[in-house]
């Protein structure tokens, strides 16, 4: 086990060197600079600030500066549009309050999706399968960016039961909605996932002989049945893990909630390329790290994965 | 005892035909494909979403450009959806004609996801079958690739891209296309991993086919039901993806318009009275993705019938 997580970092970190060296690239090669604004600045002032933010020197001791920098000190380097702040202000502002509300979705997505899926399975064609299928199916074309509008329409606007925006550590009213926007359309994903993994495991020979061993129904699903219906399962929580770092960059914009997406498109509106890379980086860096964490689970709960 | 001959005929006539008309696996699944319910309603619901994308541009009696003075400034008041001001769907916040901004929208959001989606199809086919075919040392390097770039945050790179080299309709492309087939070369590299081997390949081979010629013309052929059921389920994704980024205002520029630029435009005014703007383009994104995925799941369980 511990030679496959290393096996594993081996990918992840020259994964991640070369987003960085991609990103910063990119940078370089797009048209305009940082400074190019309406008003062209005086050639003496334009050498000065490229001088201070390093843009004399040669791209690849930009690069190498730019990762001593982030692997040493974890600093992304200063902001481009706001002289007075750093990357690592301006993210570290935002991060809590993404955190917070992605985790609550994860968990929120997860719990009620599995939970969804394995009752429609064990109850298979009942009124509660029908449900959880409609549901998941409708679920399926309410993104994230329509179920924002639709909640705040229908909860703010209509009924006045919740803030339409705004976030406060204190007030859980100002986590429901972004919790439940980023969440449902994972959440119906989550649900189907299961409950057909879970009608294919229930049908399986080692089904039929725990049960005809006369042990009881409930023991028969928790201990052999939702154990291997969750493989499929655990393998699209990376993909939920991205979409939902994705996803939250239309949450912090609707809702006003300030996480690490405002950053985000903030500095795309401004052009504010340092705080934008950073961004994709930390994403990048967490991402890696969440599949890496799957993977390691995946390979712990099936038997059958060779390490 | 005599026997009818002309009815004998009649009977070899008919066993004849049968043995002729045996079903292929092909007019099996078109079989159950047109007898599945959801897919017909899924596939109605497309033909005439497309309709509307094509022809609905000449029932429009305002341009999407055009502001109209007479409701500018009340909008919430007069610009209601009405027949006899001609403006179908009502009008947007400026006075812009929303039938023809929907019409308008409904045509790029669709071109993205088909273009999107053949990208995925063309790059991401060649892609894996190269890579499944060839195998070895090609095939661990080629799909190292592929999950390399498919830990990176795909989306924020696209926001990267666009802002970086400015936003434009083929820049959107570009940066769709980069990040869609990784999946697809997945799916088809393991597809051709188990094709490889039948007798019909090993024939070309050994009657001295180029590779290139045997991934073209016998692999890739064989993998269409594969590709074209997952073709379908990622043209709704690829719309997805699109109206993410116009909902943030980073996808196409004015006056042209998406579904996503059109739900965010709608979503920022409901508060004053004018909820047409959010439901009208909702409506058709709506509509239009279940008919996707009923379409694909239609076509999933007519191509496999066992997964039910």
């Amino acid at each position: 086990m511990f030679a496959f997580v290393l096996r594993r970092l081996a990918v992840a970190i020259p994964t991640l060197l070369l987003l960085i060296v991609f990103s910063f690239t990119l940078m370089h090669l797009a048209p305009g600079g940082p400074f190019t604004g309406e008003r062209a600045l005086p050639p003496q002032v334009l050498a000065n600030l490229e001088a201070q933010y390093g843009l004399n020197d040669p791209l690849w001791l930009q690069i190498w500066n730019y990762l001593v920098g982030i692997v040493l000190h974890f600093d992304f380097g200063p902001s481009f549009v706001y002289p007075d702040r750093t990357v690592n202000q301006l993210i570290a502002a935002g991060f809590p309050v993404t955190l917070t509300y992605g985790a609550l979705s994860f968990a929120a997505a997860v719990i009620f999706g599995v939970s969804l899926g394995a009752i429609a399975a064990i109850r298979h064609n009942s009124w509660v399968d029908y449900l959880a299928v409609g549901v998941s199916i409708g679920a399926q074309v309410l993104p994230n960016f329509v179920m924002a509008p639709l909640l705040v329409l229908v909860f703010t606007l209509w009924y006045g039961l919740l803030p339409g925006g705004g976030w406060s550590f204190d007030d859980p009213s100002f986590w429901i909605m972004p919790v439940i926007a980023l969440a449902t359309s994972y959440m119906a994903s989550i649900a189907r996932i299961t409950r057909s993994s879970m009608l294919e495991v229930l049908g399986s020979n080692h089904i039929r002989t725990a049960r005809a061993k006369g042990m009881p129904e409930h023991r028969v699903i928790l201990r052999h049945a939702l154990k291997p219906a969750m493989l499929p399962v655990i393998s699209y929580l990376g993909p939920v893990f991205v979409s939902m770092i994705t996803g939250s960059v239309v949450i912090d914009i609707y809702f006003s909630t300030g996480g690490i997406g405002k950053a985000f498109v903030d500095s795309a509106l401004n052009r504010d390329y340092a705080v934008m890379m950073g961004v994709t980086i930390l994403v990048g860096a967490l991402t890696i790290l969440f599949n890496l964490i799957v993977d390691v689970l995946y390979a712990w709960i099936d038997p059958k994965i060779r390490y | 005892m005599v026997i009818d001959q002309s009815k004998m005929q009649s009977l070899s006539d008919r066993l004849v035909q049968d043995e002729v008309k045996g079903r292929s696996p092909w007019a099996d699944a078109r079989r159950r494909f047109w007898k599945n319910k959801a897919a017909m309603t899924g596939l109605t619901i497309l033909v005439l979403v497309v309709i509307f994308a094509i022809i609905g541009g000449r029932f429009a009696q305002w341009s999407n450009e055009e502001l109209d003075f007479s409701v500018m400034g009340q909008v919430a008041q007069m610009g209601q959806p009405s027949l006899e001001n001609g403006h179908y769907f009502g009008t947007d916040n400026l006075g812009r004609d929303l039938y023809a901004r929907v019409v308008q929208g409904t045509q790029v959001s669709l071109m993205v996801g088909v273009v999107g989606a053949a990208i995925a199809v063309v790059v991401g086919t060649l892609y894996g079958a190269t890579a499944g075919y060839v195998g070895g040392r090609t095939d661990q390097l080629m799909m190292r690739t592929v999950d390399i770039l498919m830990s990176i945050p795909y989306m924020f790179v696209l926001i990267l891209l666009l802002v970086m080299f400015g936003r434009s309709m083929s820049m959107l492309f570009l940066g769709i296309g980069l990040i869609s087939w990784l999946d697809m070369s997945r799916i088809v590299r393991g597809q051709t991993l188990s094709l490889k081997n039948r007798e019909f390949i090993e024939a070309a081979r050994a009657t001295g086919v180029p590779a290139w010629r045997i991934i073209i013309r016998h692999i890739v052929p064989n993998l269409l039901g594969v590709v074209a059921v997952y073709a379908t389920l990622l043209v709704p994704l690829m719309i997805l993806t699109e109206s993410f980024i116009s909902f943030l205002g980073l996808g196409v520029q004015e006056p042209l318009t998406s579904w996503g630029a059109l739900i965010s435009e709608g979503a920022g005014t409901m508060n004053y009275g004018t909820l047409w703007q959010l439901l009208f383009p909702l409506f058709f994104f709506v509509i239009t993705l279940f008919g996707f995925f009923f379409v694909g799941d239609g076509l999933r369980d007519a191509l496999d019938p066992k997964e039910r």
